[in-house]
């Protein structure tokens, strides 16, 4: 699965440590989420789409190796 | 958000510690009172008392040990989140699976006292395993967020 939220975080203009706050998790876990690392759980990734305001397809998409 | 049940608070971790360290010159100076040794399940069916003094010892100072390495191994993050939870139980499985085969290794490889002191080793081995494991992963993941901070500077 990859992800956008460091391309959204520099539209919004926030911080790692500033979504981790908004989301309650660590600033670690964003970090590792953003490298690809760590996948988050449906529910954090609901959280963080929240955050950007937008749908949580526009922030996370499967990959071919996922299929 | 985390479910964090069955964890003590950030800072009994440091109540372990202490607990750790202040049974040490309890331990050194009880065994240089008892310089021979003596058997700590000299129990009444072997002609021992079951409450003696080295028995009282020997549980005084496994509670202390105990009590700290679970206060250490199970005490939150700072900030707990489902990652944490993950990698916490990862360990506690990698912990477990090192254990066991350490304990069969030495069990079929050992007979008569080496056997019973390996099992007395296995009071708290599963928790130091454990310990030393998930501290590794944390900072591994703490170095990995500060490395790549510094490559991408957002």
């Amino acid at each position: 699965m990859k992800n956008n939220i460091r391309v959204e975080r520099a539209i919004k203009n926030i911080t790692q440590a500033e979504l981790a706050g908004q989301v309650g998790v660590s600033r670690q876990t964003i970090n590792t989420i953003e490298s690809n690392k760590y996948v988050p759980s449906t529910l954090l990734a609901l959280k963080i789409a929240r955050v950007f305001g937008k749908p949580v397809e526009e922030i996370f998409q499967l990959e071919n190796s996922d299929l | 958000m985390a479910k964090t049940k069955w964890l003590f608070p950030y800072n009994s971790r440091f109540i372990g510690i202490v607990l750790i360290l202040i049974h040490i010159p309890i331990k050194l100076l009880w065994d240089a009172h008892y310089p021979k040794g003596y058997d700590y399940h000299d129990l009444p069916d072997t002609g021992g008392v079951l409450f003696s003094p080295p028995h009282l010892f020997f549980i005084g100072t496994t509670l202390m040990v105990l009590v700290g390495l679970f206060l250490i191994a199970f005490s939150k993050e700072k900030i707990e989140d489902e990652q944490i939870i993950q990698l916490r139980l990862d360990s506690l499985r990698w912990a477990i699976y090192l254990n066991y085969a350490i304990l069969l290794f030495s069990l079929v490889f050992t007979g008569g006292g080496d056997s019973k002191h390996i099992l007395m080793l296995n009071i708290w081995l599963p928790l130091l395993f454990f310990i030393l494991r998930f501290q590794w992963v944390m900072y591994r993941l703490n170095r990995s967020a500060k490395s790549n901070d510094s490559e991408t500077r957002l």
